[in-house]
């Protein structure tokens, strides 16, 4: 039998019944529409994490005192002292690791800011004056401290814009006086809002010289990161390398497993959190796909009524010479034209609509949040909903294909 | 040339109590260019006898034997091929495929066929003259009379020109003077095409258009005998 002819049945078949068609395929619409959502919803939810990771630049590489964590409770080796002024020291020497181009201590706690009857608690981000260019910020008023200051435990703060706010109001807050942990400090600069960079927001985050935030706010004579940068991306692997010869040397360590340290680049924080996103996408979609299941058995059903409804059909094109095979494929086409039909529709649907969702969170709620259009979630969105015509439609069709002729001519 | 032979064809349905015997033994062979009429009461297995000749339902005893090749010798799929290009089906309800055009009906039969389809339309074109309904060709059956509907019915099964022409009670549901119109069709393939026909009827007046009628009672042939007066229906040709 001619294809076009088949097609041409299987259309007539399915517009005869149109509302009932359009009901059956409305399980389909909604698995696909779904799946199209979560899938661009998901793609987009991960950029835009990525996005806010690489705000601290691909280049830059964190060393963390402790081993490498082994799971999510595993946090035993997180707090150790063993990153020291010494690493510091050994580092900065071009002669250990010749690719890196800037390195900064970090320490960081968090306090209570003090200006006259006003309280603010905010996070103490200890750190030197490269953390301008390593997490690109700048300041509105005022300047940054100098290395002068880190060098003479100078008590001056640079603040983010929600302290300013909070504290100073509208009036202005440059040179302004705030107790922190009871020790007076000068305000020198001060933030715009500039929001999430990678996980800090630094707009709650007062800067103050590092070897300031360890003797008198934390008492401390560790640090708890020490912030590099690579001179390019071509050079993190050589730079992570050189870290860990420098940093064994200077904590006596031969085996790499007793690393009293671990490094993280940029690019294994995004896998990390690639893997996470790539999970509960999937596992949402294996969710969804349930409804495609249950759309697949509403449409067995429809097609067994109609398989019933049209029996005299069946033995009248037995009887002018179809074959098994030629109703099969007849009734086949019907189911897979059905739920293909029902698939596009899904697809289009679950495109406006996550273009929808992008283009609120990005207007409205204000994420940097990007549509994104899941081709891979397109094709298979359509391969499956073919399939489940396929499956779904077998049943019903083989019905059709073994009616024997005379029974099906003699059904009233 | 005999096309069809049957020799002490049996068919039995059901088992055990609900056992019932439709054709009990029957003997008989039709030569080409007959038009036999297989007359008998309700229940007496004409129409099983129909079906099975047709390869609609399959026989329990006995032989069958068409164009001299026994049918157990068929595949299902030859099956269906024999029943598209040797046999046409007239039915008692007409059986046209609703919502489709009285042209596209009739090349229903074409779709399962190996004839290219440039054909088509010229073949279901000259059947459908042949039936005299060229003026109803773009019609859907809704808007057809009874006996309208059941010559697009004979249009359809001579489009392949077949072997046969089986016909199931083709004026039962027909008014007298539209089944005078198809008998008078049915006669005129017969006389003027030389296709061999077998009607079901449990009219005596209808089964008269034939050459010959075979009766049945109980599954057994009661008679088998030529027709002496043969009725001719000519009064409503147009």
């Amino acid at each position: 039998m001619i294809l076009k002819y088949t097609l041409k049945t299987a259309i007539t078949g399915l517009r005869t019944n149109k509302s009932r068609s359009i009901l059956t395929v409305l399980g389909i619409v909604i698995g696909i529409t779904a799946i199209m959502l979560i899938a661009s919803l998901g793609k987009g939810a991960q950029n835009l994490i990525l996005d806010q990771i690489q705000g601290m630049g691909s280049k830059t590489v964190i060393v963390l005192p402790g081993r490498q964590p082994k799971g999510a409770s595993d946090s035993a080796q997180m707090f150790t002292d063993s990153l020291r002024e010494k690493d510091f020291d050994s580092l900065s020497k071009k002669s250990n690791a010749p690719t890196i181009s800037r390195i900064m201590p970090v320490v960081f706690g968090a306090e209570t800011a003090v200006y006259g009857s006003e309280t603010y608690r905010m996070t103490i981000f200890g750190a030197s004056p490269m953390i301008s260019e390593i997490f690109d910020l700048d300041v509105d008023k005022g300047e940054f401290f100098t290395d002068e200051d880190v060098k003479s435990l100078a008590d001056v703060a640079v603040i983010g814009a929600n302290i300013k706010d909070e504290l100073f109001g509208s009036s202005d807050a440059i040179g302004q006086r705030v107790k922190i942990k009871n020790r007076t400090f000068r305000i020198v600069g001060t933030m715009p809002k500039k929001g999430q960079v990678s996980f800090f927001n630094f707009d709650d985050i007062a800067v103050i010289p590092y070897t300031t935030t360890q003797q008198y706010i934390l008492g401390v004579k560790y640090y708890q990161r020490l912030i590099i940068q690579a001179d390019s991306e071509a050079n993190i692997k050589r730079t992570v390398r050189d870290v860990e010869t420098t940093l064994r040397n200077n904590h006596d360590i031969t085996d790499p497993e007793k690393d009293d340290f671990h490094i993280e680049t940029q690019e294994d924080i995004a896998s990390r959190l690639s893997v996470v996103t790539d999970v509960l996408t999937m596992f949402l979609i294996a969710v969804a796909a349930i409804s495609l299941i249950v759309g697949g058995i509403g449409i067995m059903n429809i097609m067994l009524v109609s398989v019933t409804e049209r029996t005299r059909e069946i033995g009248l094109r037995k009887a002018v010479g179809a074959t098994e095979k030629d109703v099969l494929f007849q009734f086949l086409l019907e189911s897979v034209l059905l739920t293909g039909t029902g698939g596009a529709i899904g697809i289009a649907l679950g495109a406006i609509l996550s273009f929808l969702v992008a283009l609120i969170l990005s207007n409205v709620v204000g994420l940097s949040w990007e549509f994104v259009f899941p081709l891979s979630a397109t094709l298979i969105g359509l391969f499956v909903s073919g399939m489940v015509g396929l499956v779904f439609g077998l049943y019903p069709a083989k019905q059709a294909a073994r009616k024997s002729p005379m029974e099906a001519l003699r059904y009233e | 040339m005999k096309i069809i032979e049957v020799k002490n064809l049996e068919k039995i349905y059901g088992e055990g109590d609900a056992r019932t015997t439709a054709l009990d033994g029957v003997t008989f062979d039709i030569k080409k260019g007959e038009f036999v009429a297989i007359m008998g009461a309700s229940g007496s297995g004409k129409s099983t006898l129909l079906h099975v000749l047709g390869f609609l339902d399959k026989h329990t005893g006995g032989e069958y034997y068409f164009e001299g090749k026994k049918i157990e010798s068929y595949t299902e799929d030859d099956l269906a091929k024999l029943r598209n290009n040797k046999m046409g089906f007239v039915f008692q309800a007409f059986n046209l495929l609703p919502r489709t055009t009285v042209l596209e009906n009739v090349k229903l039969p074409l779709l399962y066929s190996d004839i290219p389809e440039s054909k088509w339309d010229a073949l279901a074109m000259e059947a459908i003259d042949s039936v005299g309904l060229m003026h109803r060709i773009n019609h859907e059956p809704s808007q057809l009379s009874g006996g309208e509907k059941q010559r697009v019915a004979i249009a359809r099964a001579l489009i392949l020109n077949p072997s046969v022409i089986f016909a199931d009670e083709p004026t039962g549901n027909l008014d007298s003077k539209s089944g005078q119109i198809v008998m008078q069709t049915l006669q005129r393939l017969h006389e003027d095409h030389g296709n061999t026909i077998i009607l079901i009827t449990h009219e005596t007046y209808t089964a008269e258009h034939a050459t010959r009628i075979i009766k049945l009672h109980d599954g057994k042939i009661a008679s088998d005998e030529a027709v002496k007066h043969r009725l001719k229906a000519t009064q409503f040709i147009k």
